[in-house]
């Protein structure tokens, strides 16, 4: 497996959710045709998301992106390669923390942006009514990979320039467990019933597909 | 629930043995001691075992789990550590996955029907995740020794054929015990043609459409390039160019809506 693919699939992976389900979570069908033999398949359901710092398998999520409401479409800069992942030490280049190097705690490549610990933060004031002034929660703000943060080296802590590359061994692949299979010349399905001991001796009769 | 089912689970809680969790979880040393346990004596064929059985309680969860908000599990088996497992353990694992599979749907279905959360969703992918790899693999394992065999890859035969409407669909075909000269009753069935004014009248505006769809993609894209143009004019070009392939970039880096809301710094 490539160093890249490795660490995509980390990005993506690391709440631990298949991407069948965080697709399913996030679905909103408004019409479907039956799925009969005189119907065309056809569906209706809301293709374009607004994506926010809440995740697509969450309740607010949904309540951000309800139905039959429309939002004007994000401008997303296309990156290449990605390279910004949990816990990496960055640079911020902008707001009130500019210069100051922290760790990256979450990363949402819908919009380009990670989130980074304790730095670009405000202050959020929830559940206020007319006797309870409400509690004030410190919450970080999302920055662009692009523009508002850098890579920082390990090696001298300054922010740097960086490029990918490939390595000789570039297709190492990552296995676990015992080889157990050995190549026979049976199908799945002989093999099986010799394991069991079940013997076919009968011939099936000629027959044609079509 | 009434007190009998109750006393039921009390009593499968007492017997159930942590098997099938822990082979979904931690494959290795699980799937180390059954092979093991498999090969080491000749008497062991004789000797006949089958799983404990539970009954109709084996479709539900493990009591503990019922009130608990999400339960931990492992991830998917993947493609690559299925191929190294042996026939025998795959079909072992199939009816493990099975299982599960049918106690997870079974789950949902009681949780919905009781106004309940359903625990961690996500398993029901994960598990139907793992049955389409394992199936994927003994696909692959028959139909090398097919087409080693007989130069065919042994799966049903399919191809591309037009239906009543003109559009192009999918037939996969069947097994017959007659020639399809003879069938006469499969020939009358497929005795689908088209034409007619209608259906050409169909396929016109079908086909516009489809056009449409396409005239749109590329408007779409088009536009995209002149917006992030605008906004970041020295955005590199190259990921541009392989980002949207079908987009003519240096014509449109002049267009005038790929140009700033600011005065362009001449002579400097």
């Amino acid at each position: 497996m490539r160093i890249t693919q490795f660490l995509a699939s980390k990005l993506k992976n690391f709440s631990n959710l298949p991407k069948e389900y965080i697709e399913r979570s996030r679905k909103q069908v408004y019409w479907q045709t039956p799925r009969e033999k005189n119907y065309l398949p056809r569906t209706v359901e809301r293709k374009r998301f607004r994506y926010t710092t809440n995740r697509p398998w969450t309740g607010q999520f949904r309540q951000q992106n309800m139905p039959a409401t429309m939002r004007r479409k994000v401008l997303i800069e296309p990156v290449e390669d990605w390279s910004f992942f949990r816990g990496d030490r960055i640079e911020v280049l902008v707001g009130k923390d500019k210069g100051k190097q922290g760790i990256v705690t979450q990363v949402i490549p819908e919009r380009n942006w990670v989130i980074v610990e304790g730095l670009n933060w405000h202050y959020r004031r929830v559940g206020a009514e007319k006797e309870f002034p409400g509690i004030i929660i410190k919450s970080e703000a999302p920055l662009h990979v692009l523009n508002d943060i850098r890579l920082v080296d390990p090696s001298d802590l300054l922010g740097t320039e960086f490029e990918w590359r490939f390595t000789e061994e570039g297709e190492k692949r990552l296995l676990w467990g015992e080889i157990t299979f050995q190549p026979k010349l049976s199908t799945f399905e002989m093999d099986i019933m010799e394991e069991m001991g079940i013997k076919e001796e009968r011939t099936p009769a000629k027959s044609y597909w079509y | 629930m009434s007190t009998i089912l109750k006393k039921c689970f009390n009593l499968a809680k007492t017997v159930r043995t942590a098997t099938i969790t822990s082979l979904l979880t931690a494959p290795k040393q699980q799937w180390q001691a059954l092979s093991a346990a498999a090969s080491q004596t000749p008497h062991a064929q004789m000797m006949h075992t089958s799983p404990m059985r539970h009954g109709l309680m084996e479709f539900f969860d493990d009591p503990k789990h019922w009130s608990e908000n999400d339960i931990k599990v492992g991830r998917a088996w993947r493609t690559d550590e299925l191929r190294i497992k042996s026939n025998k353990e795959l079909h072992q694992l199939w009816f493990i996955l099975l299982k599960e599979r049918n106690m997870l749907l079974t789950m949902e279905h009681e949780c919905n029907d009781k106004m309940e959360i359903f625990p961690s969703p996500e398993r029901i992918d994960k598990v139907k995740i793992s049955m389409d790899n394992l199936e994927k693999v003994v696909r692959e394992r028959n139909t090398a020794y097919h087409l080693l065999e007989t130069g065919e890859t042994g799966e049903r035969p399919q191809k591309r054929v037009n239906n009543a409407f003109g559009l192009q669909v999918n037939y996969k075909s069947c097994e017959h015990v007659l020639p399809p000269f003879m069938n006469l009753k499969w020939i009358k069935s497929r005795n689908i043609g088209f034409g007619g004014r209608a259906v050409n009248r169909f396929l016109l505006k079908y086909r516009e459409q489809l056009y449409n769809a396409k005239r749109k993609a590329k408007n779409r894209s088009r536009n995209e390039v002149m917006m992030i143009l605008r906004r970041n004019p020295n955005f590199d070009l190259e990921v541009l160019r392989r980002k949207f392939p079908d987009v003519d970039i240096d014509k449109l880096r002049s267009a005038d809506k790929a140009r700033g809301h600011y005065v362009p710094k001449v002579g400097v």
